[in-house]
Order: structure tokens, then sequence, then C-alpha cells
């Protein structure tokens, strides 16, 4: 499938804490600014695709919605944060099996005002940890965090370099529900969640939606071209009980496969669109995608290595619309002056991630 | 198949930490399942252990997401490293908070019918 699938559109809502919008109208008003961006109708789509975990509108909804009729090719994938990379990969395979032409995604939700993850659950061994008062995704990658920090010998101060770069990057990102600096003083003195993640090292829970319009390639030759799309895992963080490294997430397991998919390097990505629900995923993925090494990962942070990662905010500032506004800010980079882009999607030691490359 | 839970939360109840074994390849399985996740073996019997363990990793819970814990933060989750081989789950009790850290000692306490652990 590579190259033969390019995203000639995005379309985003505004991202709020209190939309007072159904998820229908959430994404219907995404879908309609994404299909704009890539000049098509709607009515031209034929096929549509979401990732959710039953708190949004699903897939016949918004296609009535948006009176795509007939109906080709739709469904609702379910998922959070894991399907962010990959859903580009479901829908260039639809491309490049010939079964559609143009592709509707998106992902809407009430995060904030409506179905919070906080409390998600997080697998059948809940019942031996929920007793204990563990529940929902922030103890368990708090968990992950603390080993991590650990092993690699970073501190609250590189957590911090991570936030803080990630609140300047959105300074002039107008959609961003976090803009202002934020110090070393004052980053210690918010309060923890779960140490050792505080409140501002977890993403912002966000009302809004985001869709993209994939397109066959051959439709939108200038539009970025879906490159190579990967998606699995193993043990880590996901299955702590019997996993030998607690704090290995996706990206270990994928990295060398993305390479060899791609016919890539780690020196080929010219931003990185990475999937930071949590500040430490940030030095996890550097590592893991061979973008920085363990040993100089400190060195790396506090020097602002990692500016152009996130040049929007991410998912820390920007907002969390479970990582599709990252797959978002990948294409406005790739048509302004850049030529590779990383993004990826995370869901503990499973997930997704693409390499997505100007359009010609 | 069908996984024998009951056993293990009767121990608990007990005050006994019980971890099954493989009967197929001898390897200690926790926590409980149905089948050995390494060789796929079904039948698996629980015996108990030491109840001696390290501290693998933690975390210090500031903001309970369940609600019947609310308002008893900070409380401290943690998995521990069994000398059989497994990993067990846990609240660290008995020491402040702070004083928690990777690769501290720790044995088995037993409070409300759950396996707890305390510094050794």
């Amino acid at each position: 499938m590579r190259d033969r699938a390019a995203v000639a559109g995005i379309g985003m809502t505004a991202l709020t804490r209190s939309s007072g919008r159904t998820e229908l109208e959430l994404a219907v008003e995404a879908s309609r600014a994404a299909c704009a961006d890539a000049g098509v109708e709607p009515g031209e789509v034929d096929a549509v695709l979401s990732y959710h975990l039953n708190d949004s509108a699903p897939v016949v909804q918004v296609a009535a919605a948006l009176r795509i009729e007939p109906l080709g090719w739709h469904n609702d994938i379910t998922g959070g944060g894991t399907q962010a990379a990959s859903i580009l990969g479901d829908a260039a395979m639809l491309v490049a099996s010939g079964l559609a032409r143009t592709v509707l995604v998106y992902r809407a939700l009430n995060g904030r005002s409506g179905t919070r993850m906080n409390t998600v659950s997080t697998g059948p061994q809940e019942r031996f940890t929920r007793p204990y008062g563990m529940a929902g995704p922030i103890p368990m990658f708090a968990l992950a965090a603390q080993r991590y920090l650990h092993e690699t010998g970073l501190t609250e101060e590189h957590l911090h370099a991570v936030v803080a770069q990630s609140r300047e990057n959105a300074a002039a990102n107008p959609r961003a529900l976090r803009r202002d600096p934020l110090s070393l003083e004052d980053y210690l003195a918010r309060p923890y969640v779960c140490s050792p993640l505080r409140t501002v090292d977890c993403c912002q829970e966000t009302d809004g939606a985001c869709a993209l319009v994939v397109r066959d390639a051959r439709l939108a030759p200038g539009a970025p071209r879906i490159h190579a799309v990967v998606r699995g895992g193993g043990p880590g963080c996901s299955s702590m009980d019997r996993s030998p490294d607690v704090t290995q997430i996706f990206s270990g397991h994928l990295a060398p496969l993305l390479w060899e998919r791609s016919g890539m390097k780690p020196g080929d990505v010219d931003v990185a669109l990475l999937y930071d629900a949590y500040s430490w995923l940030v030095p996890r993925q550097l590592e893991d995608f061979g973008l920085a090494a363990r040993a100089e990962l400190g060195e790396f942070l506090l020097r602002r290595r990692h500016a152009a990662v996130n040049p929007h905010g991410g998912l820390l500032s920007e907002g969390y619309v479970h990582g599709l506004n990252n797959v978002a800010q990948a294409v406005r980079e790739l048509r302004g002056d850049r030529e590779t882009a990383l993004v990826t999607g995370f869901g503990g030691s499973y997930g997704s991630a693409a390499i997505l490359t100007r359009g010609r | 198949m069908a996984s024998d839970t009951l056993t293990y939360w009767d121990a608990c109840r007990r005050g006994e930490l019980l971890v099954q074994r493989c009967t197929a390849c001898a390897r200690r399985v926790h926590l409980p399942a149905p089948e050995c996740p390494r060789c796929g073996g079904a039948d698996l019997v629980y015996e108990p252990v030491s109840g001696h363990g390290a501290v693998h990793t933690f975390t210090v819970v500031h903001r309970s997401f369940v609600p019947e814990f609310r308002g008893r933060e900070p409380y401290v989750l943690a998995w521990i490293d069994l000398p059989e081989g497994v990993r067990a789950f846990g609240q660290v009790v008995g020491c402040p908070p702070e004083r928690v850290r990777i690769g501290m000692p720790v044995r088995v306490t037993f409070a409300d019918d759950l396996p707890q652990w305390r510094p050794a």
C-alpha cells in the first residue's frame, strides 16, 4: 500500500472542555471541514472509519448526517490512542485494494464533559488490582513511568523539559488548550495525580473532533502520502504481571518494523508527532525510534533538542482528540516545508506508527 | 479452562498467599490464570510462597479514580518481585509513602482479606 493513498484533507472543531454539543454534531462539523479542505463533496466519500470506546457517534449516524448515500465500506473500530496511526493504514488498505477511493476518518468525543478516560477499563487483570484502589490508565502508566525514570536516570527536571517545551510549541497555536509557559518552579508546584506523574504530565481531557479525508493518491497528487504504517505490540506495560520489562511500550516492538517497511532510517524523519498522553512517553519513543540514545536522553531533553517534536503542542498542550489531532498536524507540516513525518498511536505496549511523506 | 480464582481468594481470607505452579513446565504463574502463559499447560496448582519480595515499581496515588478510595490518598500501589519468579500486586503499607523505593525488600501482610506489603 506504500504511497498509494494520500491525506487530502483535514478538519477539526474547536477544542474545549465543555462543547455543549453531541459527539455527532462534533463529528459532522470536523468531517465537513475535512471534505472542504480536500475539495470533495461529502457525497463523494465512499468509505467511513472511526475509532472509539463507545463514547462517540457511530459511523452510520455520521454518514447519514452527511448524506453519504449509498454508504460503502464503514467500520467502528474499538480503541483509543492505539488506533491513531493505524487508522491511516486501515484507510490506505481500502484504497490500495480498490474497495474505496475516498475514505472519511474521524474521532469525535466529549472527553472532558462527557465520558472521561480516567476510569476506563484497563483489562481483565483489574479484578486483582482494583480492590487495592487502582483504576484507569493513569496509575497504570505511572507505575511504568516510575520504573522508566529509575532505569534511565531521568528525573522530574527532564519531565518538566518535555511539558515546558510542549507549552512553548503550543504558544502560537490558537487551537491549543494550554499555551502558557511553565517554569520548573511552576511545574514542581503542580500536584501529583499518581507519582511521578503530576497533573501537567498528563494530557488534556478534551471535547472536540478531528477528521481526515484519505484518497487514492492519483486523485490528490499534491497531498501528503501514507508511506508506511505498522501496528502491533507485545509484552510491556500492558501486562506488568508477567513482562520482564514493564517500561516497554508499543514503540519498542514496532520501530524496527517501521524502518523495514518504510525503507527509511531515523535520520530521515524531520518532524515527529509522538503520542504524548504522558510526558515520559516522549523520551521513551525518542529512544525506541532511534531519535536519541538512552545515554544522551537527559542532555537531549534539557537542551531542548526535542523542540521539533509535536510543533503544535501535542496532546499535552493542544488537546486530546485521541491522537488524530497529531495526524492532522503531520499533514500541516508536510504541506509546509517538511518532507517526512513520523506519527504514532499509543495503547500501552500495543499501538501503531506511520510515516507520511510530502506530496509530489 | 475457567480460571480458579476462588482458591486464591479463599487463601487470602486465611492470610495465606498462594501462587500457581504449572505442572507441565514447573514455572510459577501469577496473577492467577487459566493456562500457563508460557507453555500453555492447563493444569495449574496453587502452592504457598515465602511471602518475601522486593518492590519492582510503585506509584503514590494522590488522586484516586476508585470512588471508595477517595479521601484515603495518598496510598502506594506497587508491583512486587517474588523470589519464586513471579510479580505480585498490592499496596505498600506500614511506612510513609515517601520512603518507598524501587528495590526495597518487603514482606506480605494481610489487610481487608488482601495480600499487602510492608517493609521487611
